[in-house]
């Protein structure tokens, strides 16, 4: 379907977002000594990445006592935006055990679930395909290998990283949490440390009573763990030239819930949800799936999370993740686990999709990117969290070679290279790619490619960028159930169960056109799955729309980035306060 | 003996409603732990014995009464911290509001004593006080027992309803001590009025609220109307949207950002009734909701819906009611 403004398909790239990265977010100053915060090694983001590193950088520290003294008063610093570690955390997730085994020897699984953050080791599953609203089809596992999970564990990556969190605190870490990063400091080029954000400001900017001035962090290392749409590694990677020869990334959004069941779920699933919800043809670009994982709560009673993970490389602007994972509830599949039970949580969060050919270079002068603002998943096996953990300690042993003998922080790139990270990833580099042309074509290549472990297609397969898709207004909407507040849910509702409580009169940090054509204004209507872009009642059919932007709803979930916006970091504080998700 | 201590603001001889609440909430609760409830109040020369003494009406039994500058904060901390050195109170209690979260807190440092913020209720437990606060949204309580000699508890604003017992009057103490070189640095310059703060919506009986339904910012002229033909103690609220979009004034925001209210009736006016919306007004006696779409959420928790178009409607009803008033 063509566009009403007469002008043929828009895309959302056509319509790029006010915002100048480098110029904006990039401090060519930094304060003078008596105004700013020195610290050994500044780690911006307190997830399953960032406080890898700090663990794992705090164990080399403690049997080196002379190198920990040289780093000053705080050699360790991990700098979060959210209310605690983990606040702003979300993934499904089924985890290999091997990182982090690694990070923490003397812990046992049977500790990590003592802990609260692990649930039981993978001994059953499945994998459908949703052929219609009613049917599905058994796919065998050895037909799907990149499903096989029997051994992973399943996890909460918001309660792991409060777990490592503590671990980081009682190892001597400073965590400043509600603390945004806001501006890379960039001097003599090299990264010299970040720029924590202001607090209190109104509206328009102007500061309130209650109005904190944000500091320079100066740091000799400056890790960037920020997760997926890294702020401030977007800004490194413009600035150094990181993505030069590199594959665009592309994203994923995936939207979760998890449930208080009356009767425990046996093993994992996962489905392809093409042909249902999700359409086949290939004008549509869609393509998405889902997963289904048992876990516990605190007091040991039985929890289902389930997930629904689209592409955000699709042209139907009414692809909604958030509706598509409440289609997915009343297949009979679902209704069967979940009946009977109650939503405890909901949320959402965007991930990397482009894989190895996407990933930047991962280290500049002064500072290295890890794990998921690195792009470092997994989407043939779904998994990302074992390669945060484990890029977090390759970046801390990099790091502290080079504090103990002034190496280079480049040793780091081979050390992923080289590690469980680089050759898992380098085995499914080609195997997502076809995807961009249909479902179909996708599905017939994505076969060969795992089972010869990434020999077919040869070569380097391109990725073509999310914003790039042009719009069209379609029917998947059709598709969504009417939400009746006690198992179909709506977008406001589930923000609020998210925990967000961003304040009121902040300064709206999402950076959008407002005025676009309507196909513009409908994707981002659809996609956002906390009802941030309103459309007004009065909006003209054709033309330009001016789009409401009801910010504080915001969960960070970072979709927006990819559909022709850009998520920067709100007031530290604001956002979700994700707990077991 | 398990005494609690209050500070009771006051303002041109009266004093402040949620103050009062405190002292009902103190009285209450001191009772069950075998102790008494007093006050705390600074001022000057208007803080008579009588009204002092009236404080008795609320259940405080003892007021102390220090010379200062009303509506400063580290004062009233100066005066509270000799109080409880000399008379061993074992909690402190704030009506909430500004004022008290500043002293609550600033007593807590000075006292190093544990503080609860936000608090909506009290109870006591094994002779001991026991605060609750909303946490995650108000989705969860979270519960705060108290350690060592004294306890901080803050209440959110309008938690603690203040009831006349029958009352007695209060022994009125005088305390005199020197302020602290600091707490003497501030003084009151103005007394300004909150923007919109003319809108009392937590005390309004009818509160007639609109949403983005209104189509634009003059559909408040029509509620404010409703408001006035309703008369008595009514008044006109908003949603966050609304708000939001520069509708109305952020006073009379009702929500999960805004305030609580449960007035004797709540008239909806194209609120779609979002669970942000809903955990502010929820507890209204009577809930009519007027919507275009039927399919609303707010239709669920109205005792009365009606599905329409409010310009049409909205006048109608301010036609009806004048009439009635009129006949």
């Amino acid at each position: 379907m063509a566009s009403m403004n007469g002008h043929g398909p828009v895309a959302p790239s056509e319509f790029p977002p006010p915002v100048d990265p480098v110029g904006e977010f990039v401090k060519r100053e930094l304060d003078p000594e008596e105004e700013r915060i020195d610290v050994g090694v500044a780690i911006v983001g307190g997830g399953t990445a960032g406080l890898a590193c700090a663990n794992r950088l705090l164990q080399l520290l403690g049997e080196d006592p002379d190198l920990l003294e040289t780093l000053g008063e705080v050699p360790v610093a991990v700098i979060e935006k959210a209310k605690t570690c983990g606040g702003h955390n979300l993934s499904g997730a089924v985890m290999r055990p091997g990182p982090l085994q690694e990070l923490f020897p003397d812990l046992s699984r049977e500790d990590w679930r003592a802990e609260k953050f692990a649930f039981g080791e993978v001994r059953k599953e499945s994998v459908y395909m949703l052929t219609g609203p009613k049917t599905k089809l058994r796919v065998p596992i050895p037909a799907v290998p990149n499903f096989k999970n029997h051994g992973n564990e399943v996890i909460s990556v918001s309660a792991l990283a409060r777990y490592q969190q503590r671990q980081a605190e009682e190892g001597g870490a400073y965590v400043l949490t509600e603390t945004s990063a806001t501006q890379l400091i960039v001097t003599d080029g090299r990264v010299a440390g970040v720029r924590s954000g202001d607090k209190g400001r109104g509206k328009d900017g102007e500061p309130l009573g209650n109005f904190e001035p944000g500091t320079d962090i100066n740091a000799r290392v400056t890790v960037l763990a920020e997760g997926c749409w890294g702020h401030l590694t977007g800004a490194a990677i413009k600035e150094f030239g990181l993505a030069k020869n590199r594959e665009p990334q592309v994203w994923e959004l995936g939207v979760k819930e998890v449930w208080k069941v009356p009767k425990p779920l046996d093993r994992v699933i996962h489905t392809f949800v093409q042909p249902w919800p999700l359409k086949v043809a290939s004008k549509y670009g869609q393509l998405g799936g889902t997963w289904l994982y048992p876990m516990k709560n605190s007091k040991g009673e039985d929890l289902v999370s389930i997930g629904f993970v689209v592409d955000l490389n699709y042209r139907d602007a009414t692809t909604s993740a958030h509706d598509l994972l409440q289609a997915f509830k009343t297949h009979p599949l679902v209704r069967e686990i979940l009946d009977g039970g109650e939503r405890v949580a909901w949320g959402a969060k965007a991930l990397p999709g482009g894989g190895y050919w996407s990933m930047p270079k991962l280290s500049m002068p002064g500072a290295l990117l890890v794990g998921d603002g690195a792009g470092m998943v997994d989407t043939a096996a779904l998994k990302g969290v074992h390669h945060s953990v484990k890029s977090g300690m390759l970046a801390a042993e990099a790091i502290y070679r080079s504090l103990k003998s002034g190496s280079s922080l480049e040793a780091y790139e081979d050390a992923v290279e080289q590690s469980s990270i680089g050759q898992e990833l380098y085995q499914v580099r080609n195997t997502r790619q076809a995807f961009q042309k249909g479902f179909l074509v996708g599905s017939l290549l994505a076969g060969p490619s795992i089972m010869s472990k990434g020999k077919v297609p040869p070569g380097r397969q391109a990725w073509h960028r999310d914003d790039a898709e042009p719009m069209f207004i379609g029917d998947t909407r059709e598709r969504y159930p009417k939400p009746d507040g006690k198992y179909i849910f709506d977008k406001l509702s589930s923000v609020y169960v998210s925990g967000n409580s961003t304040r009121d009169d902040a300064p709206n940090h999402i950076r959008v056109r407002k005025e676009v054509p309507r196909e513009i204004a409908e994707t981002w209507r659809w996609m956002c799955p906390a009802g941030v872009y309103e459309i007004p009642d009065d909006a003209p059919e054709s033309g330009r729309v001016d789009v409401i932007v009801n910010y504080t709803n915001c969960v960070q979930c970072g979709a927006i980035t990819a559909k022709g916006g850009r998520l920067t970091p709100p007031e530290g504080g604001d956002g979700p306060l994700y707990t077991v998700t | 003996m398990a005494d609690v201590l209050t500070y009771v603001l006051h303002y041109e001889g009266e004093f402040n409603k949620n103050s009062l609440g405190a002292v009902s909430e103190g009285t209450a609760r001191a009772k069950e732990i075998g102790g008494e409830c007093h006050a705390v109040v600074v001022g000057g020369d208007d803080l008579t014995d009588e009204l002092c003494s009236s404080l008795g009406a609320y259940g405080a039994t003892k007021v102390f009464r220090a010379k200062g500058p009303e509506g400063l904060a580290q004062p009233v901390v100066d005066v509270m911290a000799k109080v409880i050195d000399e008379n061993g109170q074992s909690y402190a209690l704030f009506g909430g509001g500004l004022l008290g979260f500043e002293i609550g807190a600033g007593l807590a440092a000075r006292k190093h004593a544990g503080v609860t913020m936000e608090v909506i209720s009290v109870r006591a437990e094994d002779g001991k006080l026991v605060a609750e606060r909303p946490i995650l949204g108000d989705s969860q309580i979270s519960v705060s027992r108290y350690q060592g000699d004294l306890g901080i508890i803050i209440g959110r604003i309008n938690s603690f309803e203040a009831h006349a017992v029958d009352g007695g009057s209060a022994e009125v103490v005088d305390v005199d001590l020197e302020y602290s070189p600091w707490s003497t640095q501030a003084e009151m310059v103005e007394r300004g009025e909150q923007r919109g703060a003319d809108v009392d919506i937590e005390g309004a009986d009818i509160l007639v609220a609109g949403g983005r339904g209104l189509g634009k910012p003059e559909g408040f002229e029509l509620l404010e109307q409703l408001a006035g033909a309703f008369g008595g103690n009514s008044a006109v609220a908003a949603t966050r949207a609304v708000v939001d979009a520069g509708w109305y004034p952020y006073a009379a925001q009702i929500g999960q950002t805004g305030k609580t209210v449960a007035p004797k009736l709540y008239l909806a006016a194209g609120i779609s009734g979002a669970i942000q919306h809903k955990v502010g007004m929820q507890s209204s006696e009577n809930i009519v909701a007027i919507n275009k779409d039927a399919g609303a959420p707010i239709f669920e928790f109205s005792d009365l819906g009606v599905v329409g178009d409010l310009n049409k409607i909205v006048p109608k009803l301010i036609e009806a009611i004048k009439a009635k008033k009129g006949g």
